[in-house]
């Protein structure tokens, strides 16, 4: 228990130029209400922690793993409606919601793994995305999820904790914050658990994960049930966020992309490098999108989106994480 | 007997790759198998360690029978294998190579990290624990693979061709290290090669295979004198003596 305790919270074993990063960006992260009072920067900051927290579920699969999923949007989706639509029917509280939602996400992707995984690579990377448009498209089709016109959450009159419903955009950047922080502790102990290397062992060499006693199936099988689970959790912020959810909005194609985008922008198979890819990218997206769509000049912002991504990507597939490392081993030789 | 094969054979499409291998390997020894390229030597490491299914025949393992069993499982009952050419993880540390394999047998983090640790310093590779394989020479990714294989703690520890690419210093040394930990675990090694210098020296019993049939088998400076094994790795000619 007590192991299991210093596993979570533990940072010891990271270099000291990590521990000293981490906590400049939790201090920044804490202050940033007080120093930034404009509405749009603060929605900024709060897309940012939920993509990064988005990031860090993607990790255990696609970087951890190995093994690319172009899906985790009907995970999103799970967790949106789950607690959307009973936060709607029976008025569960939200931090109810959020289990059954992940719990659901979890097991949804527990049965599809079984036959997905007897694929590999690129045509597993295409199945999970078939599978998460399917999904998208009976959620639309669908009455009982409200079909294309979505669910929208009914306001009520006074901050609660139990609808988790503020009036300004603090309690949220404190609340996704908080969610944020739960998944990055629970990354910091999966890095570091026997699950987490036979994970790692898959993705380097599945022969040789097989000689020295690991499951290669089973373990991406467990490997894409908890990234499933993990994606429900920001869907369940997103929709009282929002407070409007409909499918194209928590499980379209673009949110798959661009959630698996982050983390090899920032560094597939790394401790901080979804927190990297979040941090460059989401801002970039919010930014720039404004300022060229202020001057008319639609798109561009895209073109410039994808023109970064691609030189990352021909540069270093390791990402940014990836060339801090590679400087970092530089200098100590 | 440790592991007893018996009349195994492995079939690719029409391709007979083992045809009906039998041999026994005992516990404590050092087995050797030889034979020319495509003699069937890695087919039969893949039969036996779960990589291929057996097309005919039966593996025993301490007496249990681990025909067609899947690789993980054959692993977890104490056999232990390496591949040829370099299949060090590249993205982990020489430390997390090790203790990969030592999770084999254990969950606690804490027990796998100190059974690493006895290993690499076993294998003189302690100071090299945080660096990663692909920044260090092959002498010592070999030594990362065979510390990952022993990490898992097995009774039989099947090597193929570890010593390819070393040059002779670096055989000799590896040559004294598995001498070494053999005696300090306890092990039985079950090892292929090309080197006939490296399987010379080090086996105690010597299987020849050629074109997927055992085609001798006995103690080394027996094996190298049967007229059958100079002729498949000589040809005709020189089994019967130079004619002019």
């Amino acid at each position: 228990m007590r192991q299991l305790l210093i596993d979570i919270f533990s940072f010891e074993d990271r270099p000291r130029f990590e521990r000293i990063g981490f906590l400049i960006f939790i201090i920044i992260v804490l202050l940033f209400p007080w120093i930034v009072k404009s509405a749009y920067g603060r929605a900024v900051m709060i897309k940012f922690l939920l993509f990064a927290l988005f990031g860090l579920g993607w990790n255990l699969i696609g970087g951890y793993g190995g093994q690319v999923d172009l899906g985790q949007a009907k995970n999103v989706g799970f967790g949106a409606y789950a607690t959307g639509l009973m936060m709607l029917w029976w008025g569960v509280p939200f931090w109810i919601t959020v289990p059954i939602g992940m719990v659901i996400a979890a097991a949804e992707s527990f049965g599809v793994a079984y036959p997905m995984f007897r694929l590999k690579g690129h045509y597993f990377a295409i199945a999970t995305l078939c599978v998460a448009l399917v999904w998208k498209e009976l959620f639309v089709f669908w009455d009982w999820t409200g079909g294309a016109r979505g669910v929208e959450i009914p306001i009520r009159p006074t901050p609660n904790f139990t609808y988790m419903q503020f009036g300004s955009p603090v309690h949220y950047h404190y609340f996704i914050f908080f969610l944020f922080l739960i998944q990055l502790l629970f990354m910091n102990w999966f890095r570091k658990s026997k699950l987490g290397y036979e994970c790692q062992a898959v993705r380097d060499n599945e022969d040789v994960a097989a000689s020295i006693g690991i499951n290669v199936y089973r373990t991406k099988v467990i490997a894409y049930t908890i990234t499933g689970g993990l994606g429900a959790m920001g869907g369940s912020f997103m929709t009282v966020y929002y407070l409007y959810i409909d499918p194209d909005f928590v499980m379209p194609l673009d949110l798959s992309i661009l959630i698996a985008m982050t983390v090899m922008v920032g560094g597939a198979g790394s401790m901080w490098g979804p927190i990297i890819g979040a941090a460059l990218l989401i801002p970039l997206d919010m930014y720039l999108g404004a300022w060229l769509g202020a001057q008319k000049r639609l798109g561009i912002d895209f073109m410039i989106y994808a023109a970064i991504m691609m030189v990352i990507a021909a540069r270093e597939p390791k990402g940014v994480w990836g060339i801090i490392e590679r400087m970092r081993r530089k200098r100590i030789g | 007997m440790l592991l007893e094969v018996r009349n195994l054979v492995k079939e690719f499409g029409g391709v007979v790759a083992n045809a009906g291998i039998s041999l026994e390997v005992e516990e404590g020894k050092i087995m050797g198998l030889i034979g020319p390229n495509g003699a069937g030597k890695t087919t039969l490491f893949n039969c036996i360690a779960g990589y291929y299914r057996p097309t005919r025949g039966k593996v025993f393992f301490e007496g249990e029978e681990i025909t067609g069993w899947p690789a993980h499982r054959v692993a977890k009952i104490g056999i232990a294998r390496t591949f040829q050419g370099m299949k060090a993880l590249p993205n982990l540390t020489v430390e997390e190579n090790v203790m990969v394999g030592a999770f084999c047998q254990t969950r606690d983090r804490q027990i796998a990290r100190r059974r690493a640790h006895g290993i690499m310093e076993l294998l003189s590779i302690r100071e090299e624990a945080n660096a990663l394989p692909t920044e260090l020479p092959i002498a010592v990714q070999k030594r990362i693979e065979l510390g990952r294989a022993l990490a898992t703690n097995p009774k039989l520890l099947m090597l193929d061709e570890i010593a390819a690419g070393l040059n002779p210093i670096e055989t000799k040394e590896i040559i004294q290290t598995l001498k070494r930990i053999k005696e300090e675990k306890g092990l039985t090694l079950f090892l292929t090669e090309h080197i006939m210098e490296f399987i010379m020296t080090i086996s105690e019993v010597i299987t020849v295979m050629a074109a997927g049939r055992k085609i001798a088998e006995g103690p080394p400076e027996m094996v190298a004198k049967e007229e059958k094994v100079i002729e498949a790795y000589l040809g005709e000619r020189y089994a019967k003596g130079p004619s002019d």
